[in-house]
């Protein structure tokens, strides 16, 4: 799939930016705040429904609009798809097909896209609640599911703690009521543990053959998804695991309650990348985890290729310059012919020369983009 | 130039009232001013008695304007049965079907700790006490089918499951009449999960 043309309306530092977009390469060069970075997260927001850089939707509105608008049109197999996402000050309205989509599932999934920003480059290194959000980013768009135990596992979530909370005052609690969200956790738990081992499994089978091309053969590249709380693996099913949370709630009841919160569950799940036996978080070498990070983004696309049938549209955020040109090569070379790239950079001289001259390239000043050539 | 006090506080009261902003609150209040006397009359008459003579049924916790309200009142009503609703909206609903020709119990609300609401500060307790009437042989349980209302039917049922009596959920899926294709995702899924052997 690709995006035949974005328009933006009020959004960050653009008040209103229309472009067509080329099927393959499309570069966007400018100095540094010009709004290079806005247009990446304008395609990522039309997409996902959400930013990567702030969980508050309303920082992405115009100072002093009352709304942001953009609009795209995505090219897949099955036709073309118009897509309309309008941000207000209290939250978003989502029209696909010219059609309001009440529900974010019914929405995200209709347009892929993978993202690879600089602070992606550290997401082997960064806190887990950063691999936690890439994990669910990307099962979201491929299991429209998910989202929705996602946020009834939060909701759940909140309530127990609330619960957790009043009972840790008191001092005989009656526990009824936290048995029945103990049960309704451990449903959502189950399920959502399911989907990510389910995730990971892929993942791991898509990363290892490139990491491996990418590494010219030295590295071999495992990952492991890790639960802190439970002892669970990657071959239970889903009864099994429900069994298992059973246990490590029952078994925590008091401690909880002690506690005032909720000790056990996804939301304090991690990964663990191995690359040669090795754990790379703490004996990595920073090149180690870059490429790692970059071998499970280009794994992610084959994925999403796998999962729903198409190419997702490949984001880059000033990464080039951040990597060597044996990697850079490889990003790029890869999907030329079939993924279609967005690339923001400061500088055309780190890119590969012949691949400029077949990208189409876009200058960006000041919140304009002007079209070279 | 401000407004004249009375309408200022006619505007004012309006905003009160759910989904109405300070638009739509002025127009309504220069619409007030347009009306005939005898409605404007009407009106706040109704306005007033609403409260006034409103009560609540003590056997099932509906509002009415008598106590015992008419469907606890009429001896014609199946007395083994009482379906549990969240609000007085959802007895109407439920009467609109008349096709059911139990009892209610309306809770006014469901539990939610994170906004204080516990089981005290709905009518669960209310509900209990009715259940020691040995006529009740069945529990419907027809809160909404969000995360609160299913906890709060979970909960009813494992405090009333001790003393025999049936406890029923009412089903969720998909709409009557409606195609497979239209329906989302989450709806389609618990349709699947509440499959039956045929």
């Amino acid at each position: 799939m690709y995006l035949e043309t974005i328009q933006v309306e009020h959004f960050r530092n653009y008040e209103r930016s229309s472009i067509d977009l080329s099927q393959s390469i499309n570069v966007f060069i400018g100095e540094n705040a010009q709004g290079k970075t806005n247009l990446l997260e304008a395609i990522y927001v039309l997409a996902m429904a959400k930013s990567h850089r702030t969980p508050h939707v309303k920082e992405l509105i115009q100072w002093g609009q009352e709304y942001a608008k953009i609009d795209g049109r995505v090219k897949k197999n099955s036709g073309t798809i118009p897509l309309e996402l309008t941000i207000y000050n209290k939250g978003r309205k989502a029209k696909a097909n010219h059609i309001e989509r009440k529900k974010l599932s019914q929405y995200v999934g209709l347009c892929n896209v993978v993202l690879f920003a600089p602070e992606d480059l550290r997401l082997v290194k960064d806190s887990p609640s950063h691999r936690r959000r890439f994990v669910d980013m990307e099962i979201g768009q491929i299991q429209p599911l998910y989202l929705h135990r996602l946020s009834e596992f939060q909701k759940v979530l909140q309530q127990r703690n609330a619960l957790l909370k009043d009972l840790s005052r008191q001092t005989n609690p009656s526990t009824t009521m936290l048995e029945v969200l103990t049960e309704q956790m451990i449903e959502l738990v189950a399920d959502i543990t399911h989907r990510r081992f389910y995730f990971i499994k892929l993942l791991r089978e898509w990363a290892q053959p490139i990491h491996k091309s990418i590494s010219h053969g030295c590295e071999n590249l495992d990952i492991h998804y890790l639960s802190s709380t439970v002892d669970v693996s990657e071959e239970m099913d889903l009864s099994r695991l429900k069994k298992v949370y059973e246990k490590a709630f029952d078994q925590n009841q008091k401690r909880e309650i002690d506690r005032g919160n909720t000790l056990i569950g996804p939301h304090r799940d991690d990964l663990k990348f191995i690359v040669n036996d090795k754990n790379i978080q703490t004996f990595g070498s920073q090149g180690q985890q870059r490429t790692t990070a970059l071998s499970l983004k280009l794994a992610e696309i084959e994925l999403i290729y796998n999962e729903v049938g198409e190419y997702p549209i490949l984001l880059l955020d000033d990464v080039l310059s951040e990597l060597d040109d044996r990697r850079q090569t490889h990003l790029l070379s890869t999907f030329k012919e079939r993924v279609q790239t967005i690339v923001t950079t400061t500088n055309t001289d780190a890119i590969d020369h012949e691949m400029m001259q077949q990208a189409r390239s876009f200058e960006v000043s000041q919140g304009d983009i002007i079209r070279e050539k | 130039m401000q407004y004249p006090e009375p309408i200022a506080k006619l505007i004012d009261s309006f905003m009160k009232l759910p989904g109405i902003g300070p638009k739509t609150a002025v127009r309504l209040a220069f619409f007030v001013i347009d009306m005939k006397d005898d409605d404007v009359m009407d009106f706040g008459r109704a306005l007033v008695n609403v409260k006034r003579q409103l009560v609540y049924c003590s056997e099932c916790q509906n509002i009415s304007d008598r106590d015992p309200c008419y469907i606890c009142d009429d001896s014609s009503r199946d007395r083994t049965t009482i379906c549990v609703v969240q609000e007085p909206k959802d007895v109407i609903a439920m009467e609109k079907m008349k096709d059911y020709r139990g009892l209610y119990h309306v809770l006014h609300g469901s539990i939610s700790p994170v906004d204080g609401i516990g089981p005290e500060d709905i009518k669960v307790a209310e509900l209990i006490k009715r259940l020691q009437d040995e006529q009740v042989q069945e529990v419907i349980l027809a809160t909404n089918p969000t995360i609160e209302g299913e906890a709060t039917a979970m909960y009813i049922s494992r405090l009333i499951k001790p003393a025999g009596v049936k406890t029923s959920r009412i089903a969720h899926g998909l709409p009557v009449g409606g195609d497979l294709e239209y329906a989302d995702e989450v709806t389609l899924s618990k349709a699947l999960e509440g499959r039956r052997e045929l």
